[in-house]
């Protein structure tokens, strides 16, 4: 543990080491500093002692507002929602018509003995995943075309993303299914698909709405890794370039490993927000789709448990949801931390 | 090294990065950034067209990409609601809160779990992380009986404090790499020169992690300026205390939904949040930037 | 249940009580502000002030001036008749109905004494225990008795009324006059004659649907089950079974989703409209025919079909029938938790007065409850005169369950039509899906 600790802000120490040598020390994470060859994990850093190792109060002090405001408006509600989900709880409950009565892992029987909650669960997971990627993807390569461009078609392509970012997401949804009528959207106009219908078909109404999610959420990923492509030496890229390094091997050894931290944050945030997508499936298959065939865990818990007041099997499809969530997070940071990286 | 001229070198270091791109690539690179723009931008024109087509048009077998007629009509349903005004100022009175203290939380914490070393600090950022995950959904129904037992319904409170909260989590997971970034030794030189640390917070840290506040405010100025959720169950029975989103909303009617209503009022929406964005688009980018800085 | 902190493998599990002292006394300090189990509140009510200031929610239409004038000039003359006594009228979103009502039975703080609602929500604001019973004040009051009866219905659950009503909507058949001219077609006089007509107009002009139907437009389809002798659910509230299997409701399902196909709207296209895409498609001249209701009159008139089309009530099984269609509308309840009972049913009884509904018909076209007020305003208003007669015929009304809402909300019915639609399921495994669904519901709901 020691090491964990001891050994993280190595990159913070003063001597810069010899690549990243233009850039200031410290890191998200692992620095590439650490990597050509910096203070390593465990190596004593030099001038760093004193205050670290009895920080006393002085940090709880600095914690305090964001743990009561954490403590009381967050942490204390994700307990009274475990608490929901082992009663009964609808609004006759709420209401106080009825007293409430402890189900045990009632709710969770019924939940895991609907043969549509694992289909759901399935949908949402391998959707989720499309999205990431797909996001990902988009938004890394814009913003590699970014830093290509002059400044005109830098400042057009960047105020329309942040237009997309801007739209309310129901609105966003809202448009993108009037693009997409059958009957009154330009995009099959100008496709000449005639009337085809984008919302009959399971997957193609599933990639009409990873469409309109990566539309709103590729400008997080794009402004986020252009400002850390800036961020990058010069040098660097342009000795890779002068070796003859094509694009793609520029991306894949010199950015990539050095962005990794940015990547690692627009991951975890993607992978978060995309695995509760609603409004986007709500707003653009109607509710679920044709027969629920798009419906996704947020989605399924909401037309189950919200809209009829059935809060306690909400409650434990939200549980459901964080604990899923957080296996992956915790999964991911695991394979960070073997790579001897840190929080 | 005294403080200032570590202050200093750090800027310098912000430079931009330019690379040299041979010409016909670059020329290619440019086109296809603008054609992208322009498909990013459609959804955007189409809701702003809409907005502006008059009543019939709008869902028209002939989907023109422009109208001969322009009508204000759909413009004067939005600003004709009751007390538009009024929402227009608490939106912005609640995103503008939510986003200075949000940042000034989270800046203490980004420091505390940065420059100090403590027991709990790794279980404490992976709280943050874990904070980020709740469906919002499924807590509305705890933290409306929050509200109420803290009096808080009604008032524009019950949408700050929460946005607050969920806000936190991820501004203090953004910022803990702006803050790490400002090297230890300009803290060390602080105080060899007889600062106070919270002169060091103040003066010498905060303005250095300002751009990477801006940045991180956009997040919180984004969700709190569109969020439907918390306006539609906390404020309940006084109107003056509603904010957009509810104006917008109004145009949704299930039997007979008025989208060149929904189309005004989302552009009207946006309009303000766009404003924000250039004006920090600079900021943004050199912000961001500071997270990855190593 | 423990707030789900699980640290991985390799973190440190010791615990220093110097430093967990800090946290545990922060995070108590929030939580003692509040109690610990989830709360209920009390809706009891109690007193009964005979002045003060009367809180009333209305719906927020999308023009609402005319609406509000109508409304201030009732609540004027009110507060002239009861002196001491201030009105409070707030116009909330119907698309967010659901949540503020909810939250005024769980803070009766926020609540308001009297309130609009949706005719299909009785049922479930009865069960969450915030709507009161006015059954005696209703049967003592004198207009009450002109109510037609399925408006009586809406307000009425177990026997008892919770509430007045305030106006009915109901949907008829909508046809292009040009295309029928054109196409030298009679107006269909029987189910059959309807689905024949539709596919004959498809057939001459493949560029509209022949009668524009839709997967999630339940309430066009009941008619289709209704007239051939099917219901949603039989019973009594407490004691529902889902009758949608039944052979009768069967037939109608057939009936209505052998529509969907590429003779008359292409299943791709049409299982996952709602009523208003049907209705839509119409106005922008997509559809021979399509169920709409009197509220769809302004956006047809906005759309291209603006003086090429008529209404007549949608047809039964035989030639002369009426199908019979799903009365929807919205009532004016009072809220169990008043502290002025007198006042708000005083009130209630002002805002859908007779008086009033002929206002609120003229200024927002909404149709009245009692039937000698809507034969008045047919005659006035030709337009209404379909409608006004489909009412007349007799309409029906979803089960007056508080499972409803549930059923309602978890897509029940559009799920079923849209299984057959799509190929899915046939009618008979569709329907015996919804049936255990619902009858689930029925159960879990008391």
């Amino acid at each position: 543990m020691k090491r964990m600790t001891e050994g993280v802000t190595e990159g913070a120490s003063p001597v810069a080491p010899p690549l990243p040598a233009a850039s200031p020390p410290g890191g998200v994470t692992a620095s590439p500093g650490r990597v050509a060859g910096g203070p390593g994990p465990g190596g004593a850093a030099p001038g760093r002692k004193s205050r670290r190792g009895r920080a006393g109060w002085a940090p709880w002090i600095y914690l305090a507002p964001a743990l009561v405001v954490i403590g009381g408006l967050l942490v204390y509600p994700v307990y009274q929602l475990g608490l929901i989900s082992f009663l009964e709880y609808t609004q006759a409950q709420v209401s106080g018509g009825e007293p409430t009565t402890f189900q045990g892992f009632g709710n969770y029987a019924t939940l895991f003995g609907d043969e549509q909650f694992w289909q759901v669960l399935l949908a949402t997971v391998v959707f989720a995943a499309a999205c990431v990627v797909a996001t990902l993807a988009v938004g890394c390569a814009l913003a590699v075309l970014l830093t290509r461009v002059r400044a005109l078609p830098r400042l057009a392509l960047m105020l329309a993303a942040l237009g997309a970012w801007a739209t309310p997401a129901i609105t966003g949804s809202t448009v993108w299914l009037f693009l997409f009528d059958p009957d009154f959207g330009p995009v099959n106009r100008m496709l000449g698909l005639g009337d085809h219908s984008w919302t009959y078909g399971r997957y193609s109404a599933f990639a009409l709405v990873l469409l309109e999610v990566v539309w709103c959420s590729f400008p997080f990923v794009m402004v986020t890794v252009y400002a850390g492509i800036r961020a990058v030496p010069g040098e660097v890229l342009e000795a890779a370039a002068l070796d003859g390094a094509s694009q793609w091997r520029i991306w894949r050894s010199v950015l990539a490993p050095m962005l990794r931290p940015i990547l690692v944050v627009v991951t975890i945030q993607s992978v978060i927000w995309d695995f509760k997508v609603f409004t986007q499936i709500y707003v653009m298959t109607n509710g679920g789709g044709i027969a629920g065939q798009n419906l996704v865990l947020n989605v399924y818990a909401y037309q189950k448990a919200f809209a009829s007041s059935q809060y306690s099997l909400g409650s434990a499809i939200g549980v459901v949801m964080l604990l899923i969530l957080l296996a992956v997070t915790l999964v991911y940071l695991r394979l960070l931390r073997r790579q001897g990286e840190e929080l | 090294m005294s403080a200032l001229s570590s202050v200093k070198s750090l800027r310098l270091l912000r430079f931009p990065t330019r690379l040299r791109v041979r010409r016909p690539w670059r020329l290619a690179a440019e086109a296809s950034a603008l054609l992208i723009a322009a498909v990013v931008a459609f959804p955007l024109y189409w809701m702003v067209l809409s907005a502006f087509k008059p009543a019939g048009e709008i869902e028209s077998t002939e989907a023109r990409p422009w109208t001969l007629t322009p009508s204000l009509d759909s413009f004067r349903r939005v600003f004709g609601q009751q007390e538009f005004g009024r929402y227009f100022v608490n939106s912005l009175l609640v995103a503008v809160t939510v986003v200075i203290v949000s940042a000034l939380i989270a800046f203490l914490a980004a420091t505390a779990v940065t420059r100090f070393r403590f027991r709990f600090r790794t279980t404490l950022l992976i709280m943050f992380l874990i904070a980020q995950m709740v469906p919002i959904e499924a807590l509305t129904i705890p933290l409306f009986f929050l509200m109420r037992d803290f009096g808080q319904l009604n008032t524009l409170g019950s949408l700050i404090l929460p946005h607050i909260a969920f806000s936190l989590p991820f501004a203090i997971w953004m910022l803990r790499g702006f803050v790490k970034a400002v090297p230890e030794a300009l803290e060390e030189a602080a105080y060899i020169d007889g600062a106070s640390r919270a002169r060091f917070l103040w003066q010498i840290l905060f303005p250095l992690v300002f751009p990477g506040l801006v940045a991180t405010s956009v997040f919180s100025f984004i969700s709190t300026w569109n969020d439907f959720l918390f306006a539609k169950s906390f404020i309940i029975s006084d109107t003056s205390q509603s904010t957009l989103p509810m104006a917008l909303l109004v145009f949704y009617n299930p039997d007979k939904p008025d989208w060149g209503g929904v189309m005004a009022a989302s552009t009207v929406m946006t309009i303000p949040v766009l404003v924000f964005f250039v004006l920090v688009q600079r900021r943004l980018v050199s912000g961001l930037g500071g997270a990855v800085k190593d | 249940m423990k707030f789900p902190v699980r640290l991985p493998a390799g973190f440190p599990a010791r615990r220093s009580a110097r430093t967990a002292a800090p946290v545990a006394a922060l995070v108590v300090a929030a939580l003692t502000a509040t109690a610990c189990a989830p709360q209920t509140s009390d809706n009891a009510g109690g007193a009964d002030d005979k002045s003060g200031t009367l809180r009333v929610w209305l719906f927020q239409e999308v023009s609402n001036g005319p609406k509000e004038k109508v409304v201030e000039s009732t609540v004027d003359a009110f507060e002239k008749a009861h002196e001491g006594t201030q009105v409070e009228v707030e116009y909330i979103p119907v698309e967010t109905r659901a949540q503020r009502i909810k939250a005024a039975f769980n803070d009766p703080k926020s609540a308001p004494d009297l309130m609009e609602y949706g005719n299909t929500d009785t049922a479930g604001y009865v069960n969450d225990g915030g709507l009161a019973d006015v059954t005696e004040e209703f049967t003592d009051w004198n207009e009450a008795k002109d109510t037609d009866p399925t408006a009586k219905q809406s307000v009425t659950v177990d026997g008892k009324i919770y509430g007045a009503p305030y106006f009915v909507g109901v949907r008829a058949l909508y046809y292009r006059t040009d295309v029928f001219k054109e196409l030298d077609l009679e107006v269909p006089r029987t189910q059959s004659e309807l689905i024949s007509t539709a596919k004959e107009i498809r057939q001459a002009k493949p560029e509209l649907y022949g009668l524009a139907v839709g997967g999630a437009f339940t309430y066009g389809a009941m008619p289709f089950v209704w007239s051939n002798g099917g219901e949603i659910a039989e019973g009594k509230a407490g004691s529902y079974a889902a009758t949608i299997d039944s052979a009768a409701a069967q037939k109608g399902i057939e009936a209505y989703t052998s529509l969907f196909g590429d003779d008359n709207c292409p299943a791709a296209k049409c299982a996952s409209m709602g009523g208003n895409d049907t209705i839509t498609a119409f106005a922008s001249g997509k559809a021979g025919m399509a169920i709409g209701g009197d509220f769809n009159h302004q956006a047809v008139e906005a759309g291209s079909v603006k003086g090429k089309y008529a209404v007549v009530p949608l047809p039964g099984l035989k030639a002369g029938e009426i199908a019979p269609a799903f009365a929807g509308g919205n009532n004016i309840g009072v809220l169990k938790s008043t502290s002025h009972r007198t006042l708000a049913v005083d009130l209630m009884k002002q805002l859908a007065s007779k008086k009033t509904q002929g206002e609120l018909f003229d200024a927002m076209g909404f149709l009245p409850t009692y039937s000698d007020v809507r034969a008045d305003v047919a005659k006035k208003e030709p337009f209404v005169a379909p409608f006004v007669e489909t009412l007349g015929a007799g309409t029906k009304f979803v089960p007056a369950s508080p499972a409803w809402a549930e059923i309602d909300a978890s897509l029940v019915l559009p799920t079923m039509f849209q299984e057959i639609v799509s190929g899915k399921k046939n009618v008979a495994t569709a329907s015996k899906d919804a049936a255990t669904k619902m009858n689930a519901a029925f159960s879990s709901a008391g």
